[in-house]
């Protein structure tokens, strides 16, 4: 990935987003020269191999639009820059993008793919298609799926919603597991 | 049969006592003569062996010895076992007494029982009792707390926070030595107790630095011992722990490096580096000897599908080898250990049965109990024996110079950590961190190994920094890991969401680093497991388990676990009297036709079409391989399967059998529950943990039933409102299942009314009443005394001690 040193002046609302998002403005820099006008093509072609590399894609991308524009893609990444560990909730600040909260928001919307607050029973089964591929049959995928929702589903609406999802992931070190550490 | 002898008389059973009475005597004259021509006896055996033919005759002619007394024979396994009985006794003791067990840590428990059995050894033998040979310790004792350290060490941890670990290890234990070393030699070239026979400024430069090489490292069986009964959490754990395995290397390293040194007298520049090449090719060379091993072993493990029974000795004899021959060549023993069993475990547990996994995770956790407390005992009585050179200002020194080495030490290496970790490390983990830093037998036994002229005053110094970390630390840990409020351990174990979506987020994560560009944490892990995916797996695991993704092994582990989980609740079901007899066929008929009241339900039965039936065979089918996992077994017929089978190919074909036994039982409980049994205390439970009218419907009663008759094995849950009720295991009474039942009533999803008011409440979907059957059925089983004893069947949990 071509990379190379621009300053933070040919961004609109440059200093809006370093607000928003956290991110330096080196850093965002480093990223931003590839980032003008990206479309999904270049995006799949660094994820072909992974296996929820479309999801990801998609996640970057408004509904609706072609190009990726930068301001977009620094606040998808944000998402992921560690977790500061003194910032306490006083309501007046909107919560930093990359609280565990918005983290687990993000990673929630991208099961979720048709955006309705639920992850259903085919939602899941879609997921747990990509990321098992054709190594198991069809009966093992919904067994598994059957056992996730029946654990995870405390409100026994056959579908996991967002606190559901929260809750089976609270013992998991979310700030550990989805921060790059570059992005600090 | 004694009622057949009867009938002899009294003379019989006379002549009987007579016969026992006269055998009796003649054993009695018989050892009488034995015991006393023991001593001729033994004599003259050494004559006939000296004089042979010739002196046979001359020999008086002894009695054969019944009874002798042989001991040197056996001395040596003797006394062994004795010791370990021993210790084993007092672990037992100890977990007796709930409040010392609660407050003193075992490890100073058995220390204490130590000084006092080597106390009582030296009083009344007045020698020297056996000592911790130092062979023993290296060779027998140790060994198996490091295996069984190793191969249930928790990888991704471990991984995650190997730099950390490595930082600890490395650098914290070379501050340590230098600063004790360097500090300790100041303080005896300027401390002289005039009263004290020692003089301390004989003591060089070398051999402080060597003592202070051997009294730094943290040792991984003390903080096993202490660290296990606080419990804390998970990070701590394996910083600590992590840090007590691989600073074996540079303790190897130094130790031998300044014997070296000593021997030949002088130190150059030269030696140094060579000293610093030494630690690599210790370390990593001991490291890649385990991983050898462990590579073996996995291969072994691939081909033992036909010999079951020892696939446990593969993997402990691969693990011993791998340890000695890491021994042979200086490197070092325990990480070649835990190389060996790291590597080796995921793809044995692949390949051996489940009786084997559970052999081999129980003989570790025995042989590594049993060693430590031997361990500990011996410690006590190799203190009381062996002469001390009592110095006050180099033992308080020595203890002083090692805390303020080790805070020191701690808090600055994480100062130069949190600059590279996204979680960084607190205050009160690094104070965690520093108070854990516990010594132990390593240190004394490689101060007892030493060659120095001042072995004994060292020995001495040794002795007391290990009494002083184990008894004050160790006991003071615990309460001020309260007082702290660190964060404890998380109790409950994966679940399948955790797997799926922790999994989910790797894809994710690796994701956004390739976006980024950054090759981070991720992308490496991503391709060594593509690596081992596509290469490593198809060599060392046996058939077609070699292609099955992680997710799915972890999935079927959990189903074997809640299948055995099971079939062990329901065999401590005290259902057998009453229930075979209602099951019987023979009772049911009779019961159908004798009720006067001729049920309206009961007239319905003939009139259901076949196609309506096999439609509910099918639903119900279908509803008992979704509720299988939970469900406990409540007939015999399900206990008959042996829950431990070989493959998981045969779970899923056992699944099936059980889905049809079920199927036929279900089919008999129809008929059982039409009629109201009277007299059956199970059935009143049942009907009190409803509290309603236990008027059951049979499914085949249900012919308004809107199913579809999509006979896949999924029922799309868009049309109707699929309940799916949870029955955990609790008993009849507990508010769960009386709640459940309240669930089943409030679900609209296929309702049906019905004249009679009280049967409402047992619904209408055969779904449903499928369930509803098996809740009945499960309300007469009695859930067994330990249902959620299920910490044997966790992996990544220790077994308590």
């Amino acid at each position: 990935m071509g990379s190379s040193r621009s300053s933070l002046r040919g961004v609109p609302d440059g200093q809006q987003l370093l607000q928003e998002t956290g991110c330096e403005p080196e850093r965002s820099g480093r990223l931003g020269w590839f980032c003008l006008g990206l479309r999904s093509e270049d995006l799949e072609a660094e994820l072909s191999e992974n296996p929820i590399g479309d999801r990801i894609v998609g996640a970057f991308f408004q509904p609706g639009q072609e190009t990726v524009d930068f301001p977009s893609f620094v606040r998808v990444l944000a998402h992921f820059r560690p977790t500061e560990k003194n910032w306490t909730r006083d309501g007046v600040q909107p919560e930093p993008a990359n609280s565990r909260n918005r983290k687990l928001k993000f990673a929630f919307q991208l099961y979720d793919q048709d955006r309705d607050g639920k992850i259903s029973r085919t939602e899941l089964l879609q997921v747990l298609r990509e990321m098992l591929g054709l190594q198991v049959t069809e009966e093992q995928l919904q067994s598994i799926a059957e056992r996730a929702i029946q654990e995870a589903d405390l409100d026994r609406d056959d579908a996991i919603c967002f606190d559901e999802f929260r809750k089976s992931l609270e013992k998991v070190d979310i700030d550990h597991k989805m921060s790059v550490r570059f992005l600090e | 049969m004694f009622s057949r002898m009867a009938p002899r008389g009294r003379s019989g059973l006379g002549r009987s006592l007579a016969e026992l009475g006269l055998l009796l005597l003649a054993i009695l004259v018989l050892l009488d003569g034995t015991v006393l021509s023991l001593e001729a006896a033994t004599s003259s055996e050494i004559d006939t062996h000296e004089g042979k033919p010739g002196t046979h005759k001359n020999t008086s002619k002894k009695s054969f010895p019944v009874l002798g007394i042989k001991y040197d024979d056996v001395s040596v396994p003797f006394e062994i076992s004795l010791w370990v009985l021993l210790a084993s006794l007092m672990k037992l003791g100890f977990h007796l007494i709930p409040r010392l067990s609660n407050v003193v840590p075992e490890s100073c428990l058995l220390i204490s029982v130590g000084l006092l059995v080597g106390g009582i050894l030296k009083l009344a033998r007045d020698e020297v009792p056996p000592v911790l040979s130092d062979r023993i310790f290296f060779l027998c004792l140790l060994p198996p707390i490091i295996l069984d350290a190793g191969y249930f060490l928790p990888i991704r941890p471990f991984v995650e926070n190997i730099g950390t670990i490595l930082m600890f290890a490395v650098v914290g234990t070379l501050w340590n030595a230098f600063f004790v070393g360097g500090l300790i030699y100041a303080v005896c070239q300027i401390a002289q107790d005039k009263y004290s026979e020692i003089d301390l400024s004989n003591i060089g430069i070398l051999p402080c630095l060597l003592f202070g090489s051997i009294i730094s490292a943290v040792d991984p069986v003390a903080v096993l011992a202490v660290f296990e009964e606080i419990h804390i959490n998970e990070l701590l754990h394996i910083l600590v722990f992590g840090e007590s395995l691989l600073n074996d290397a540079v303790t190897v390293v130094l130790y031998h490096l300044f014997e070296e040194f000593m021997e030949s007298g002088s130190v150059s520049a030269v030696d140094a580096l060579l000293g610093l090449v030494s630690f690599l090719i210790v370390a990593l060379g001991g490291v890649l000897v385990g991983a050898f091993y462990g590579i073996l072993a996995a291969f072994t493990s691939r081909f033992t599908s036909h010999t079951r029974v020892i696939e446990p000795l593969f993997v402990f004899l691969y693990s011993y080898m791998a340890y000695l021959s890491a021994e042979v060549f200086h490197l070092s023993g325990i990480m070649s250990l835990i190389a060996c069993g790291a590597v080796m475990r995921p793809y044995v547990e692949a390949n051996i049965s489940h009786k084997s996994h559970t052999t081999i995770k129980y003989f570790l956790k025995m042989w590594s109990s049993v060693s430590e407390t031997l361990i500990f005992i011996f410690l006590g009585v190799a203190t009381v024996e062996g002469e001390h050179h009592w110095n006050w200002v180099f033992l308080t020194s020595t203890v002083v110079l090692c805390l303020v080495a080790r805070v020191i030490g701690v808090v600055g290496l994480t100062f130069i950590i949190n600059k590279f970790r996204i979680v960084k490390l607190t205050t009160k983990d690094q104070f965690i961190i520093a108070y854990g830093g516990l010594r132990g037998a390593i240190a004394f036994s490689l101060g007892f190994i030493l060659h120095s002229e001042h072995k004994r005053i060292f020995l001495t110094a040794i002795i007391t920094v290990i009494f002083f970390t184990v008894f004050v630390q160790g006991m003071t840990i615990k309460p001020l890991v309260e007082l702290l409020a660190v964060k404890k351990k998380h109790e409950a174990k994966r679940s399948i969401n955790e797997e799926i979506h922790t999994r989910f987020l790797d894809h994710l994560l690796t994701g956004i680093e390739d976006i980024c560009g950054h090759y981070g944490h991720h992308h490496w892990k991503n391709k060594l497991n593509r690596f081992n995916k596509k290469y490593v797996k198809k060599i060392l695991i046996a058939g077609d388990r070699s292609k099955e993704p992680q997710l799915i092994a972890f999935y079927h582990k959990l189903e074997m676990k809640n299948a055995i989980q099971m079939v062990e609740s329901g065999g401590g079901s005290k259902l057998n009297s009453t229930f075979p007899s209602t099951v019987s066929m023979q009772n049911i008929q009779p019961k159908i036709h004798s009720p006067p009241s001729a049920r309206p339900s009961e007239r319905a039965l003939p009139q259901l079409t076949k196609g309506r039936e096999e439609e509910i065979r099918q639903i119900l089918r279908t509803n008992l391989q979704k509720t299988r996992q939970r469900l406990q077994s409540y007939n015999r017929h399900t206990l008959v399967v042996d829950p431990d089978e070989e493959g998981f190919d045969d779970l899923i074909l056992k699944k099936r059998r059980m889905m049809e036994l079920d199927w036929k039982l279900k089919q008999m409980t129809n008929y059982l529950t039409v009629p109201r049994p009277q007299g059956s205390p199970t059935m009143s439970r049942a009907r009190m943990a409803s509290g309603r009218n236990t008027d059951f419907i049979p499914a085949q009663q249900k012919k308004g039933n809107k199913q579809s008759s999509d006979s896949q094995a999924y029922v799309k849950p868009g049309a109707e409102n699929v309940p799916t009720i949870k029955i955990d295991l609790a008993s009849p009474q507990s508010p769960d299942s009386v709640r459940l039942l309240d669930e089943v009533v409030q679900d609209q999803g296929l309702t049906m009314s019905l004249p009679s008011s009280s049967s409402r409440a047992y619904k209408t979907s055969g779904k449903d009443d499928g369930r509803d059957q098996q809740k009945l059925l499960r309300c007469l089983s009695d859930p067994g005394p330990d249902v959620d004893d299920d910490e044997d069947y966790d992996d990544d949990e220790p077994v308590p001690t």
